[in-house]
Order: C-alpha cells, then structure tokens, then sequence
C-alpha cells in the first residue's frame, strides 16, 4: 500500500497542503471543462469571457445563447454536481469515520433510500398541503428526506454497533433489509402517486443533476455546507475515535457530543443531496478510500480531500453522462454505479488485507 | 490521589465488585494482581470511567469522577486497554501523537520523539500500526498514553494500564517497568494490572491482590507477597524468596508434576 509517511510533523502538513492544493486546482479546470462542453458548445475563451463579464472586470459580450446557457442552465448544474459530490464523499468519509468501518456509505446503509422514501411521501403527499407557499415547498423537500436520513442512519447504528464496535456483516445486511423496505415502501407510494411523479421513479433510483436550477443550488448550499463544516472541523475526534471510541473517550473526546453532530450533519448532507439529485450512489464509498489508500488515514486530509475529490468525481461522472449519448443524456448514478460497484467487490475481496 | 471508596458493581444483580477500597497515590506504582475473573479489569474499567459504579464513589484530586467532562477528566488520567484495533491505516507515529488531541500546545514533537525512542518504536514511526506485531503494539499504545500526560503539571496525574507489558519479551518488560520508575518522578501514580508475579515483586509499590470481586490483601510489595497470600490468592504454591544476593524478590511456581513427585515422596 502506497501510503505517504512523512517523517516529522511538517512534512506530513506539508504533503496534506500540497494534496488538498493539487485537487482543487484539478477541480477548478473539470469546473471549466464542464462549463464548455456540452450539447451546445461554448469554447473555452467565450466560458472565461462571459464569467469574467458576470464579475464585472472585463469587457467580453458573449453571444446571447452562449451566455443564457452557461449561466441559466449549465453553470447552477456543474455546481451542484460539485456541492452534492463534495457532500456525498464527506458524508461516505465522516460516516465511516463514525461506524470505525471502510465499508459504510451512504446508499449502502440505506441512508440514501430512507432519505429517498421520505422525499417522496412530501412530494405525493405533502406537496398539495404545502403549494401554497413556495418557501416551505423548497426547503421541506430537503428537511423531510433528512429527517428519513437521520431515521435509517439512527436504526443501522443501533442494530449493527454494539458498545463502539461494528460488527461489518451485520452492518451491510442491515443495509441490504433497509434499502430493500425502504425501495418496497417508495413503490407503494409511489403507486398512489400520478403519472408525473411515476415518470420521476428513476431520478430516485439512478439519480440525476439535470433539473438544476440557482434557486435549488442557493437550497443546496444553505443546507449543506454549515453541515460539512461542521464535520470537517471534527477531524481530530475522528482520529481518535479510530482507535475505538473508549480510547478515544480516555483521551478526552466527547463521544456523545461528536456522534450527534456526524450524525446530524451526515444526515443533512445526505438528504438534501437525496432531495435535490436522487440517490448518487458509491461516490461516498470509493473517494475516502482513494484518499486513505493515496495519502493515509489523517483524518485532517481525509475529510476535506473526500470533499474536493467527490466534487471531481461526481463533476466527471456528469461531464460524461451529458455527452456520451449526446443529446440524450445518462442518469448520473449509472456511471457511478458503474465505476463504484466493481470497486466495491474489490474492496469486499481485499477486506483482510485493508483492515490488517 | 485515586481513591475509590466502597465500589459496588453488578451486572443483572450479579457483582462483579463486591465491596472494594482503592488508594493510589501520586508517585507510587500499584498493582492490581489476582486469578482470572477476579474482577480486575472490571474495577479498571470504573477507575477510568468507562463503567459507573452503581455504589460508591471515585475520585480524583479529591474530586468524584462524575464531575469532570471528558476533556478535563483526560487531563488527570490516561488509559491504555488490553487490546486497542485500529480501523484505518495509520502510521504508528499518528497514533502516539493522539495523545496529545486533548491538549495540542502542551507537547512539542520532539518530546513525542524521546517517548518513543525511550521505547523503543521511534524506528517503527512510518510503520502501518496494524502491520506491527503485539509487544511493538503494546509499546506504541503505551508512547500514546504517556504523550497525554508528558507535560508536568502541578496537579497529581495516574496512568491506568491493563497489561502493558503481556505481549513483550523479557527486556523489554524490564525497559518499560523501568521507565515507569522514572515516570513516578513527575508526580504521577500508575495503576497496572499485571499478570507477572516477579515484575510485580520488583516494581510495584503497592500491591492490591483482588480475589471473587474483594480486596484480598492490600498493602506494600515487602508487606503483602508472603507465600501464605499468593497462595491463598491464586490456590497454587507458590514461593518468595529474597535473590541469593540480596538484591530483588524471586517468585516462582514449581510445575505439577514435581509438586506431586514432593507429595509421594513425603507419603
């Protein structure tokens, strides 16, 4: 395993600043690919122009549709795409921190489908109650499939932990039951639901970045990133806490006062993700590992480079859904799926080695 | 001054801890020996605060342990458990240095360093934690627990050990008993649960011989390991004896076989 192994303290900062640098500058060149690319090209200098435009220093006027596309449509897209796969790799690398456990993730647990089946009990059942103001409607969507996040994460927690310690076969069968019921209690809603709503089953299932609006982005980011803040400012605790949550009790961590906060925020970071994209799987299960298995288990690296890193990923992954069946599109979670599950049964076959 | 006072622990009205007094003084090494299942770990585990006892009361400093919060109670006490596993690859050096999450500005790496020299892991520093053999473990998890109380402080501290030292070979026993020596200087009180009778005889302090969830015997090493306790201790023969040169404890137990050859024989 090719894991860095800095010799003193500043070095290892030093590689952490260089790593976290590096995977923002490639960040910022997919965000600029993805704004050119696309069924309506935009070339690269017109991408810059405009932006630069926008920011008020510059004197580019692109051509009308340029501009209507990059800003209207693809540019409040290509950012959720960074902000909910920033999300997700966070929420995988924070909850694995949490069941001490490289194999937890969110659409694996179930946290994904619970947070799925909430959101689609607002929009068949609440969404008529709720029309009325527009506000509730937005930001319900969201809190309701946190609130079916936080319920699964709570319930697999508590069947699968047991006094700190996780016991792995029990985790993902749980996962595998709750997913199960939770896809079994979406049809049934979905059952009563009409045939626009019926016609949306695969936006729960595969997921999808395409109906990406500022207004849902503004939701996005309101909801998401106090939540990833405040996780990534747990990575001290969460270091110790890999060393088991008695020790890290003995070292002075506040358990209770950390588990509700992962909890929360994951939960957060999850269903709004859930509500606004579908569920994206295995974004969260394959970045922390490439970041543990690249650069070591610091959690200080791990969670903000699971951030940037699934911002990357998921960015690409779209990237490519909107171009490869041009000008159709792919729902986003089949080339995460595609990408994430064959790791995955790496990841079951290598288990021995990884946790020895 | 770590004091437990009548400590009552059950687990679904059974006890574990009957009825135990505990002192352990700041500077002193105190041993908690005694036969498997005898509620040792158990009562470490309420000295720690893992567990709460459901009667009596313990405190550090004078204070009950219930009224500290986990950061300030990190301060006065540091843990190592019998077996601690590790979930994610981290370098051995990471793990010393969590010590020191509590209190970050109280020790500088170089301090980090002489812990795990004294120890004899500063080599394995880059090393996997998971990849390392048990006594290497014992001994990174060991730096670790000391890191957190390195600084001095004009407060008594104590250091909680469950067999340190059950994975190490000979030397390194003696290294780390004797390290523990110097550590008492610091104004520290270290409570370990041991299995090695002679280590015990020649380190500890204080001995607290625990048997079925009671204090046995309990008092100084010269005044306690009599063949007669530690017989009744564990039910075996077994013999103390001064070192032919005078310096030291021996304790040994003579195997079953040669017990029964000496019964025949007297028959």
């Amino acid at each position: 395993m090719s894991v860095i192994h800095a010799d003193i303290f500043l070095t290892k900062r030093k590689v952490q600043h260089l790593v976290l640098s590096g995977l923002s500058l490639i960040l910022i060149a997919l965000f600029l690919l993805s704004l050119s690319i696309g069924a309506f090209h935009i070339s690269m200098s017109e991408v810059l122009g405009i932006i630069a435009g926008k920011l008020g220093f510059g004197t580019y006027e692109g051509s009308g549709a340029a501009s209507q596309v990059l800003l209207g449509i693809r540019m409040p897209r290509v950012l959720m795409g960074i902000i909910i796969g920033g999300g997700l790799g966070l929420a995988g690398a924070a909850l694995q921190g949490l069941f001490r456990n490289p194999l937890v993730e969110p659409g694996l647990i179930g946290v994904s489908t619970g947070g799925a089946f909430f959101a689609v009990v607002f929009i068949v059942f609440g969404a008529k109650v709720l029309s009325m103001t527009p506000l509730l409607s937005l930001i319900g969507l969201p809190l309701f499939a946190f609130c079916g996040g936080l319920m699964v994460t709570l319930i697999v927690y508590r069947i699968a932990s047991h006094t700190g310690k996780t016991d792995v076969s029990v985790l993902i069968l749980a996962g595998v039951a709750i997913n199960a019921l939770m896809g079994a209690l979406i049809g049934l809603v979905l059952f009563y639901a009409d045939d626009a709503a019926l016609r949306n089953f695969t936006f729960w299932s595969l997921g999808d970045l395409g109906g990406s609006s500022w207004v849902k982005l503004l939701t996005a980011a309101v909801l998401m990133i106090p939540a990833s803040v405040m996780v990534i400012r747990l990575y001290p605790q969460l270091n110790a806490m890999a060393l088991g949550e008695r020790e890290a009790f003995h070292m002075g961590v506040n358990i209770q006062y950390v588990k509700y906060v992962l909890f929360l925020s994951a939960a957060m970071i999850v269903g709004t993700a859930v509500s606004l994209s579908g569920t994206i799987g295995f974004v969260g299960l394959v970045v922390p590992h490439l970041i543990r298995l690249g650069f070591g288990a610091d959690h200080r690296l791990v969670l903000s480079g699971s951030f940037l890193l699934g911002a990357i990923l998921l960015s690409a992954a779209d990237l490519l859904a909107r171009n490869i069946v041009r000008p159709a599109e792919l729902p986003i979670g089949i080339i995460t799926a595609l990408l994430g599950a064959p790791f995955f049964i790496y990841l079951i076959v290598n288990l021995k080695k990884i946790k020895l | 001054m770590l004091q437990g006072r009548n400590i009552h622990f059950c687990i679904s009205e059974r006890p574990i801890i009957g009825e135990v007094n505990i002192v352990v003084a700041p500077g002193e090494l105190t041993a908690i020996i005694g036969p498997n299942g005898a509620g040792k770990s158990t009562l470490f585990k309420l000295l720690s605060g893992d567990l709460t006892c459901n009667r009596g009361e313990i405190s550090y400093n004078g204070k009950h342990i219930a009224g500290f919060k986990s950061n300030q109670l990190a301060k006065v006490r540091a843990v190592m458990p019998q077996h601690s596993e590790v979930s994610f690859p981290f370098s051995s050096w990471e793990i010393v240095a969590l010590g020191m999450i509590n209190d970050p500005a109280a020790i500088s790496d170089r301090d980090i360093q002489a812990v795990m020299e004294k120890l004899q892991v500063w080599h394995l520093r880059a090393q996997a934690y998971n990849m390392l053999s048990g006594g290497e473990k014992q001994r990174v998890q060991l730096a670790r627990v000391l890191v957190q109380v390195w600084k001095k402080q004009a407060f008594p501290r104590f250091i909680l050990l469950d067999e340190p030292v059950s994975s190490m070979d000979v030397a390194l026993q003696h290294l780390v008993l004797d390290f523990m020596n110097e550590l008492k200087q610091r104004n520290i009180g270290i409570l370990m649960v041991l299995h090695d009778l002679s280590l015990v005889a020649n380190y500890a302090d204080q001995v607290i011989m625990m048997k079925q969830g009671e204090v046995m015997a309990n008092g100084h090493v010269s005044e306690v390991f009599t063949n007669q306790n530690l017989e009744s201790l564990y039910g075996y023969p077994i013999h103390v004896e001064k070192h032919h040169q005078g310096l030291g404890l021996l304790v040994h137990s003579l195997p079953i076989h040669h017990i029964n050859q000496r019964i025949n024989k007297a028959l």
